[in-house]
């Protein structure tokens, strides 16, 4: 592939999850655990950012973007129509019903196979650009990026802040603890990206309506093009033991008040009885 | 190489691309290794590859693996570690590798792992070890709420661990670490850095504070964490934030962060102002040994992480709690 011809149209696949939305979760009462099946759904949060840095790029180039997500099951509707009618092009859902890909590892040969699956369906040769958010807002394992990258043999450029594409280049600011770089890498590439980046779009209830229109494709696991499945049932896997509420160690008193100095007296004359504050 | 009998150490293998972080690293990785009878060995890999060789051997590695390029000055570049990682995994077949969970450590461990085929446990606050070497982890899920408790059954085990949650190693009296050197062949780099800038710095190293403020996405402007700087002063305690404010706006510096990304911080007291809660916050605070969480929504998953929460404006709060300790110090009113 030219340079050239990137430049003039960048093919741009973005990885995207759909989570219990974790401000909204509660613990089962009994048994401390998830209430995972009274959560509504939302696009993970870094995910948001990482579809309107795609939508960025693609409406400055005029590319298309297209979204492609590992679901156990199938997310509401509302929230894939949600990033459809934020502006991508096409999502594809794989159903893994089995849930098969449990783990990171296992989650990124999966979407590895996916995105060929979904590039030859597009009729494009590789896709040019790979975003992903940089950590799930469930699992947060800040993995899933990085193993893509690996398993695509892509270049990968962490905790993007700032991405701009010319001739075929990909220039990239990142930030890290200590300091920030700026990068160039030729794409194909692939990117993760945070909160940083840009403030997400959200869509209008015209464009919501309207996303009905655009194409939700739904993949089996055995509709992946080069996908190993019984290779991928023997990768050695995290086991998970127990997801639980932990029990809080911490007093969780609400201090309540007429007015606000009233509660500013309470919560001084508390962390005085406490020993935090002497004054 | 042929140091290791039987193909492999069976030990502890472990690596941060931050010398500190490596000292930290080295005091778990000592207690495992002594479960397991095996060496603790430091990787020393990239640009920083001498400091993290003198800190292994000044904190009691047994060995320290130094990966170099077979090709030009030796120094494994950035993008290249990840397949270093891979050959010093393959080199010395650990039973146990750790990586500290900066942002760079992350990104190597889950580009190694999947290198190497294996799972990898992320950010782990509590590791336990049975008899027969697995390791059991617990991580932090669904926006801090939730630990997940994990087996790791499979040699290599591998897990990052963030930064600041062990004490660093004692310096050991006497070096008696050994030295290895791997040489690796690299594939041509293929991402050029144009430039780098060290971020801004503070003069207060919050990781030691005994009081600290913290500012959420709840304080609109800059100009008003005078006001938190202020209750600050009061009660000597230092102005920290959250991950809006030292990073999707740069209100406070980088280093005054406090989150997974951050600082782990352990003060006496923690008042929370305007801030949600979210799991890349929590992880950075929950050393605190009082936390109050001011906070206007009721909702906020920083209520639950709280001794005292007060479910009101931080513009109303803040100010009364200041004239509050402006009473009681005599110096109004």
């Amino acid at each position: 592939m030219t340079a050239a011809g990137i430049a003039s149209v960048p093919s741009i696949l973005v990885c995207v999850k759909f989570v219990p939305d974790p401000a909204q979760l509660q613990a089962e009462p009994l048994t401390g655990r998830p209430d995972l099946k009274r959560s509504p759904f939302r696009i993970s949060t870094f995910d948001e950012n990482a579809i309107e840095a795609a939508l960025q790029l693609a409406a400055e180039h005029g590319g298309r973007a297209v979204a492609m997500s590992l679901c156990a099951q199938l997310p509401p509707k509302d929230v894939v129509l949600k990033a459809l009618a934020m502006g991508v092009a096409a999502v594809y859902l794989v159903k893994d019903e089995e849930r098969l890909a449990r783990d990171p590892l296992r989650v990124a040969t999966v979407l590895a196979a996916t995105a060929r699956t979904i590039a030859a369906r597009e009729s494009l040769a590789q896709w040019d650009l790979v975003i992903c958010g940089e950590a799930s807002a469930d699992e947060y394992n800040q993995q899933v990026g990085p193993r893509l990258a690996a398993a695509l043999n892509l270049p990968a450029i962490t905790y993007a802040t700032g991405l701009t594409l010319l001739n075929g280049v990909l220039r990239a600011e990142r930030a890290i603890e200590d300091r920030s770089e700026t990068l160039e890498v030729n794409v194909p590439a692939l990117v993760t990206v945070g909160t940083e980046i840009n403030t997400a779009r959200m869509p209008t209830v015209l464009q919501i309506m309207g996303a009905g229109r655009k194409p939700m494709v739904e993949l089996t696991l055995a509709e992946l093009t080069g996908l190993d499945i019984d290779q991928l049932k023997a990768f050695p896997a995290v086991e998970v033991l127990d997801v639980f509420s932990p029990p809080s160690a911490r007093k969780q008193v609400t201090i309540k008040g007429e007015s606000a100095d009233e509660i500013a007296a309470e919560l001084l004359r508390r962390l005085g009885t406490d020993g935090e504050v002497t004054l | 190489m042929a140091t290791h009998q039987n193909g492999g150490s069976g030990g502890v293998l472990l690596f941060s691309e931050n010398p500190e972080t490596v000292g930290e690293l080295l005091t778990l990785g000592r207690e495992l290794a002594s479960r397991l009878h095996r060496p603790l060995i430091v990787a020393a890999v990239g640009r920083n590859a001498q400091a993290l060789l003198d800190e292994g051997l000044a904190r009691g590695a047994d060995e320290v693996l130094a990966v170099r390029d077979s090709q030009g000055d030796g120094i494994v570049p950035d993008e290249s570690i990840a397949t270093a990682l891979c050959e010093a995994i393959r080199a010395s077949a650990p039973a146990v590798v750790l990586v500290g969970a900066t942002r760079t450590g992350a990104e190597l461990a889950a580009r190694t792992a999947q290198m190497l085929q294996i799972p990898c446990a992320s950010s782990c606050v509590a590791l336990e070890m049975d008899d027969a070497g697995n390791l059991s982890v617990d991580r932090r899920v669904y926006g801090g709420r939730f630990v997940s408790r994990q087996l790791l059954n499979i040699a290599p085990r591998m897990v990052t661990v963030p930064p600041k949650r062990f004490p660093r190693a004692e310096k050991v009296s006497e070096l008696h670490g050994s030295i290895q050197e791997l040489q690796v062949e690299l594939p041509a780099p293929r991402i050029k850095t144009m430039s780098v800038n060290p971020r801004s710095h503070s003069q207060v190293d919050i990781s030691k504070a005994e009081v600290i403020i913290s500012a959420g996405r709840g304080v609109k402007k800059m100009e008003d964490l005078q006001l938190l700087e202020k209750l600050a002063k009061l009660l000597g305690g230092v102005l920290a934030g959250s991950r809006p404010l030292t990073g999707d706006v740069d209100w406070l510096p980088v280093d005054r962060r406090i989150g997974l990304s951050g600082q782990t911080v352990k003060p006496n007291l923690y008042i929370a102002c305007g801030i949600s809660g979210q799991i890349e916050h929590i992880v950075g605070m929950k050393g605190a040994r009082t936390v109050v969480a001011i906070n206007n929504d009721a909702k906020a998953p920083i209520h639950g992480e709280a001794d005292y929460s007060v479910i009101g404006d931080l513009y109303e709060v803040v100010p009364a709690l200041i004239q509050a300790c402006e009473k009681a110090m005599g110096k109004v009113g």
